[in-house]
């Protein structure tokens, strides 16, 4: 598993919309179940990504095997709910009893977050349930929702403790909570894209992890990094024969494309990683128009497998680095 | 002036509306820009809580306000616009405290809901608030204000259609019938404890304090009776804004990258968009890699390359390799985008992606001459 992860139970990866949450986590699983750990991805809510993207048929509802020792589930509200009244009352009739109730559902529907607290309750108790002495899981990653959302998801047991007053609900938010922020069980991972607003919007959710939710992010990933293919000497000479007659023109303005693309990524990584010092992967840029197990497999190959002279992992800068916190008026 | 342009020309209200990371924010900042370039009064409306527009308009705060983009903003950017740009960010804990003042029969009813512990958990997380918010502002600045043309950003949910849904669900919550009958005898009596063995549903009654707590019922009975007989209020004014949504004069940008993910929403969003009867504006495909190799022929390769340029074999195969890439994903661009416009006829435009950030006016006013 690799660098800053090793020996965490929970890995929350989280993220912007559309900068590839679900990839990496199923990279990060399929590293860590080849390093002989069994690992449950859990997706929240969501159309099925994970298992797709290994290759193997979506999971479901249920926690299902896709390949040795990686299982992956999808975690709905209904079903969250449904095991966490069976845990609560212990009996599956007293349960239908009460919880196939028209009434009651309509009702659970409006008691606020509750539908959050359960479906993180579930991917929580995974992540802490033991069985003969030892844990059930070595590691859950969590393909947590974009930014905001996936704020406003873990932030609900501590929203819970200032709003619900004393009981089972609340008691329950207070386990929750402790193991959310407890360093040495949960860790998250944020992904983002060497571009300019993901890198705006990795340091706002940096901030509002540790500020709302009292989560201090430990790794950061960066996802479709271009290569630094040719020198500036090289996109010097290429530049006038941007117009030239195929193949030299067409090949050149690709050249220099690329040559722009990865030099400003180099420009937002160094910014990002001036903000945030936290320890840093770079995932290469990969020219798939599809993704699939192949593209899962050079991604997990990045993050095991430096290219020469290369860390994997580029180590944190210096702590005094981190940008004091941006407020913004309104801001919460 | 193209059929997108025209198509936008010809409407009050845009609704910007794709999967996260598409560049909706961006393309609705660009076309509030190119309204204001042509002479209308535009105002642009997001709600994004990365605050992406605002460093996009160059602007500060925005917290719903509606703040005009200044003339100097526009020299600096070399833009000469004959008409204005105005900007606001939706705060969403605002808009709601203004919606319960507007309903509220009295002050002090008014006052027992804004401090009651559950309304502010509701206003700040429950799911599809943003939404719901969203649109009941876009109601109010459509009718109190005269813009020309107000563009609305939708916020970055995970799947584009909960923003047609948030309402509806909202609404569910605060006239939830079956939470009103469950707790009746809690919300008249104020003390549950009291009431719970005069309840026929007494065991259910129980069974669910042991569930949430009994104090959490009282507390949530006390909102929902705060918030009784303004209910109907709320229901009049989301049917409202469902017309307004539903007028010609409304129209939904769809925005899509050629990511397969985005594809599906944007194509899920406008099967739901035809089915309801909602008016659609145009679509815009964003972040597209166009093709440098025209023409059939095969890809050159090392060799031809070398002999061309004059130059080291290294260089000619690292050319050779980038132009290959290139056109790979060129081509995946092309297949996603035939697949996109057959299920999505009507107006369009594609935005070449753009090396450069777009992050100050003189970068939307590009973007915009693609639209």
């Amino acid at each position: 598993m690799p660098g800053p992860f090793l020996d965490r139970r929970l890995l929350v990866v989280t993220g912007k919309g559309g900068v590839g949450k679900s990839s990496v986590a199923a990279a990060l699983a399929l590293l860590a179940s080849r390093a002989g750990r069994r690992v449950l991805v859990c997706e929240v809510n969501a159309r099925e990504r994970v298992a797709p993207l290994l290759g193997a048929p979506p999971s479901g509802t249920e926690a299902t095997e896709v390949e040795p020792g990686l299982f992956t589930v999808n975690v709905t509200p209904a079903t969250a709910m449904r095991e966490y009244g069976l845990q609560i009352l212990k009996f599956q009739a007293l349960y239908e009893a009460v919880f196939e109730n028209r009434l009651v559902r309509a009702f659970l529907k409006v008691v606020p977050s509750l539908g959050e607290l359960v479906m993180l309750g579930k991917i929580l108790h995974e992540a802490r349930a033991e069985a003969h002495g030892r844990p059930r899981w070595d590691l859950v990653v969590m393909d947590a929702p974009a930014s905001g959302h996936a704020v406003q998801l873990l932030r609900v047991p501590g929203a819970m403790l200032g709003t619900v007053p004393p009981g089972p609900l609340r008691s329950d938010a207070e386990w929750m909570r402790a193991w959310l922020v407890d360093p040495a069980r949960t860790a998250v991972a944020l992904v983002t894209l060497p571009e300019e607003m993901p890198v705006v919007e990795a340091q706002e959710l940096d901030q509002q992890l540790r500020e709302q939710v009292g989560l201090a992010p430990a790794a950061l990933l960066v996802n479709a990094m271009p290569e630094a293919r040719f020198t500036a000497e090289e996109t010097g000479r290429l530049g006038p024969l941007a117009e030239a007659p195929p193949p030299v023109g067409p090949a050149a303005r690709a050249a220099l494309l690329q040559a722009l693309r990865a030099q400003h990524a180099a420009r937002h990584l160094a910014t990002l990683r001036a903000a945030l010092p936290l320890p840093t992967a770079l995932l290469p840029l990969l020219a798939s128009p599809a993704w699939g197990r192949a593209e899962i497999e050079q991604l997990a190959a990045a993050l095991a497998a430096p290219g020469p002279g290369e860390p994997a992992w580029l180590p944190a800068g210096p702590a005094a680095a981190r940008a004091p916190a941006r407020r913004r008026k309104g801001a919460p | 002036m193209t059929a997108l342009r025209r198509s936008i020309g010809s409407r009050r209200i845009v609704v910007c509306v794709g999967s996260g990371g598409v560049g909706k924010t961006t393309v609705a900042a660009a076309i509030g820009l190119a309204g204001a370039l042509d002479g209308q009064r535009v105002l642009v409306c997001t709600i994004d809580p990365a605050r992406r527009l605002a460093s996009a308009m160059g602007l500060g705060a925005l917290g719903n306000l509606e703040a005009r983009v200044p003339p100097e903003a526009f020299r600096a950017a070399g833009l000469a616009p004959r008409g204005e740009l105005f900007a606001m960010m939706l705060d969403v804990k605002r808009t709601w405290d203004e919606l319960v003042t507007r309903h509220a029969p009295d002050p002090a009813r008014r006052d027992r809901i804004l401090k009651n512990r559950l309304y502010h958990q509701m206003s700040a997380a429950l799911a599809g608030s943003q939404e719901y918010m969203a649109m009941e502002k876009l109601h109010e600045l459509a009718t109190d204000r005269d813009y020309d043309l107000i563009v609305l950003d939708t916020p970055p949910t995970a799947h584009a259609l909960d923003f047609l849904d948030a309402p509806g669900r909202i609404l569910d919550f605060l006239g939830n019938d079956a939470a009103r009958t469950i707790l009746a005898p809690a919300a008249g009596a104020g003390r549950l404890g009291l009431r719970l063995a005069q309840l026929g549903s007494a065991t259910l009654v129980r069974t669910l304090a042991r569930f949430t707590g009994a104090e959490m019922l009282h507390d949530l009975a006390e909102f929902l009776r705060g918030f009784q007989g303004m209910y109907e209020g709320f229901k009049a004014r989301a049917a409202a804004v469902r017309v307004l949504l539903g007028q010609p004069t409304t129209g939904f940008l769809l925005v899509a990258s050629p990511s397969p993910l985005s594809i599906e929403e944007a194509l899920g969003f406008h099967e739901r968009l035809q089915r309801e009867g909602m008016p659609v504006a145009g679509l815009v495909a964003n972040r597209v890699t166009p093709g440098l190799w025209r023409g059939a022929g095969p890809l050159p390769d090392q060799a031809a390359l070398a002999a061309a340029l004059g130059a080291d074999g290294a260089l000619a195969a690292r050319l050779g390799a980038t132009l290959a890439e290139h056109e790979r994903m060129a081509a995946g661009d092309a297949a996603a985008l035939r697949q996109l416009f057959e299920g999505v006829p009507g107006p369009r435009a594609v935005v070449p992606r753009l090396e450069e950030d777009v992050h100050d006016l003189a970068g939307l006013a590009a973007l915009a001459r693609h639209l």
